[in-house]
């Protein structure tokens, strides 16, 4: 038979999978730093546990399957809602805050021939038990390093909140239906729809005015008392405060050069109530990574506790380091090692790995072969192993000259030109 | 999927629909004071670039796809075929024009009533080019439906027997007329919209937001 994988599901080889612990690793380096410490999760929980966590945006997108006991279980479309489990469970009696990364693989429906992948990886961070300013802040600031630490020269960070169209929605009233209707064209941005909500005839002005132009704000500090005029107008502008001071701290930090506020920010999920928080590179038309404060998810698992996080999708890391010609420089091969006698160049290859050679070991190999294969794999040496000496082998597969006691230090250290050319 | 668009340095990506949109879309664009040098009589180019802007020439129905993806900033797209597609995009301005009505219809000569074939056979057969929105009509009405997905000519599907009922778009509903179908039920009614790419809204949004206001100002009849 042909194997094929599912769609949307694919094997990751060598090169890529290097890159992407490369990345990984640069990226939870710099959280372990802040004093996050990791936390690993099953892929797969009840289904009704990550409803009461997602809320209704779970029936569309789960990956859903049955276990011989009927449970109906899914595949985690995401990694807040279980280290927010984590928490409310196994750490509901420790004190916090807590300090949390993860690196996971996460699953989503999709529908078929949308070009999607069904599942994909979210690097990430969760500050729980903890709410205000300066914990927003160091949310943003975790963001703000692990895209530096990946390498990205060029994004943008943006910054909002939830806050202001709750407080303006809950001065408006009005029908469930027509709440309902605004917080899904706010998350849906759709501007029309919003101006046509913010037309009912029994809205006062300033509400309507501040309903179609909110969204619309975005920018530095002048955006920030924009929409403190639109908001005071209604008596709403209490909702502000928590971003202001969250942007006067990055402000002070000298950060917010790659960040901007931008009050239409209403990610589609509808467990956040505070900070949003997405980040952008030029020329890619979906964000990098996304989050925010959602202090209520712990209540529904029964212990209340604020908390605020993000994921940065490696998928997306990968696609914008390629776009701006950064991905990551991979250590090549220093040597392909080779010999007539096993236990000898398994014992050279050791020396070499002592003196921080990365070796590949071809017993099977010698001569032009050894040097052929070397080429292939773009190793910088071919060498064999004679008597107690390990030589480099010349063009022709020739043994020339030794490497030499004690073993120098390996050729990607050593040569002005990396990338391992012979 | 995401766009990769190497070297998209500082010229914004529009998509302009082919088809019946086109003209007032180039006509629209004029008004707001945009350079549309080249747009008018595009020939066979599927792009070209005026006044700072790249223009996309796409099929309409695809141009929700290059927004949603990032392959182009902004576009101009019918509201039926947004919805239809259901993707991730800004909708930034209703622009008024390419009125039409999205309409159920069944034969004129049909032997027996939709309504008297529902009660014995439980389902009606629906012909659409627009299987998402029918879905969402039928399921509101609380009807029970099979959707046959079709590309075109709608009104042959109930002439050949393969459906009862078509769900399609109309501006005045001349053919539909012509080919003996009568409208049974309205779904919803739909006009050109100024669209953004989430993220382009985002990064650009100077010069997105500062179109989608010239285009909605130039859409009411005020010089933009």
């Amino acid at each position: 038979m042909q194997p094929v994988l599912p769609r949307g599901f694919r094997d990751v080889l060598f090169d890529e999978a290097r890159e992407r612990e490369s990345i990984t690793s640069a990226i939870t380096t710099l959280f372990s730093s802040w004093g996050y410490d990791p936390v690993e999760t099953p892929v797969v929980e009840e289904y009704r546990t990550l409803e009461a966590g997602v809320g209704e945006g779970l029936e569309r997108t789960a990956f859903r399957l049955f276990d011989l006991d009927g449970a109906l279980l899914a595949l985690r479309p995401e990694m807040t809602v279980p280290i927010a489990r984590v928490v409310a469970s196994r750490l509901a009696g420790s004190p916090g805050p807590h300090r949390i990364r993860y690196a996971g693989d996460v699953f989503r429906e999709h529908a078929s021939l949308r070009g999607q992948a069904r599942q994909f990886t979210q690097v990430g961070t969760e500050l729980i038990g903890a709410g205000g300013a300066a914990f927003d802040a160091e949310i943003v600031l975790l963001l703000i390093g692990a895209l530096e630490a990946a390498g990205l020269e060029s994004f943008l960070i943006g910054i909002g909140t939830v806050e202001v169209l709750h407080a303006l929605l809950g001065r408006a009233g009005g029908s469930a239906e027509w709440q309902a209707e605004a917080v899904a064209a706010a998350q849906s941005r759709n501007l029309v729809e919003l101006d046509r909500l913010a037309a009912r005839a029994d809205l006062p002005e300033p509400l309507a005015e501040a309903l179609r132009e909110v969204p619309r704000t975005h920018g530095d500090r002048t955006a920030l008392e924009r929409c403190r005029q639109l908001t005071a107008a209604c008596g709403c502008d209490a909702a502000l405060e928590t971003l202001s001071a969250t942007w006067d701290i990055l402000d002070d930090l000298g950060v917010t050069g790659r960040a901007q506020l931008d009050f239409g920010l209403m990610r589609s999920v509808a467990y956040y109530t505070g900070l949003q928080l997405e980040a952008y590179a030029p020329g890619l038309g979906l964000p990098l990574a996304g989050g925010g404060r959602y202090d209520n998810v712990l209540s529904t698992y029964g212990h209340p506790a604020p908390a605020a996080g993000f994921a940065l999708g490696l998928e997306r890391v990968m696609i914008a380091l390629a776009e701006q010609d950064r991905s990551p420089a991979l250590d090549p091969l220093d040597a392909v090692i080779g010999g007539a006698l096993p236990a000898s160049v398994f014992r050279s290859a050791e020396l070499l790995r002592q003196a921080g050679w990365r070796v590949r070991v071809a017993t099977d190999l010698e001569g032009l072969d050894l040097v052929r294969d070397a080429d292939a794999r773009s190793a910088a040496e071919a060498l064999v192993v004679r008597g107690d000496d390990i030589l480099r082998l010349d063009r022709a597969g020739e043994p020339a000259t030794t490497v030499g006691h004690p073993v120098p230090a390996p050729p990607r250290l050593t040569w002005a030109s990396r990338g391992g050319a012979l | 999927m995401i766009a990769r668009r190497g070297g998209c340095g500082s010229t914004l990506r529009m998509a302009l629909p082919k088809g019946a949109l086109y003209a007032e879309s180039v006509a629209l664009l004029a008004r707001a004071g945009l350079d549309v040098t080249g747009l008018a009589d595009p020939g066979r180019q599927l792009t070209v670039r005026a006044g700072g802007i790249e223009y996309i020439i796409g099929k309409p129905t695809d141009i929700p796809v290059y927004v949603a993806y990032g392959g182009v900033d902004v576009a101009i797209a019918g509201k039926d075929v947004l919805l239809e597609a259901d993707l991730d995009i800004a909708e930034m301005a209703d622009l008024g024009y390419g009125a039409c009505r999205f309409v159920v219809a069944e034969s004129e000569d049909a032997p027996r009533s939709v309504a008297e074939l529902y009660r014995h056979l439980g389902v009606i057969r629906v012909a659409t080019k627009y299987p998402r929105i029918t879905e969402a009509h039928y399921a509101e009405r609380g009807l029970q439906v099979e959707i046959v997905k079709l590309s075109g000519n709608i009104e042959l599907a109930p002439l050949i027997g393969l459906a009862d009922q078509v769900v399609d778009i109309t501006a005045s509903g001349r053919t539909l007329a012509e080919n003996r179908l009568r409208i049974v039920d309205e779904v919803l009614s739909s006009t050109a919209r100024f669209v953004a790419n989430p993220v382009s809204l985002k990064t650009d949004s100077e010069r997105v937001t500062g179109l989608a206001e010239a285009l909605a100002a130039a859409a009411l009849g005020q010089k933009g």
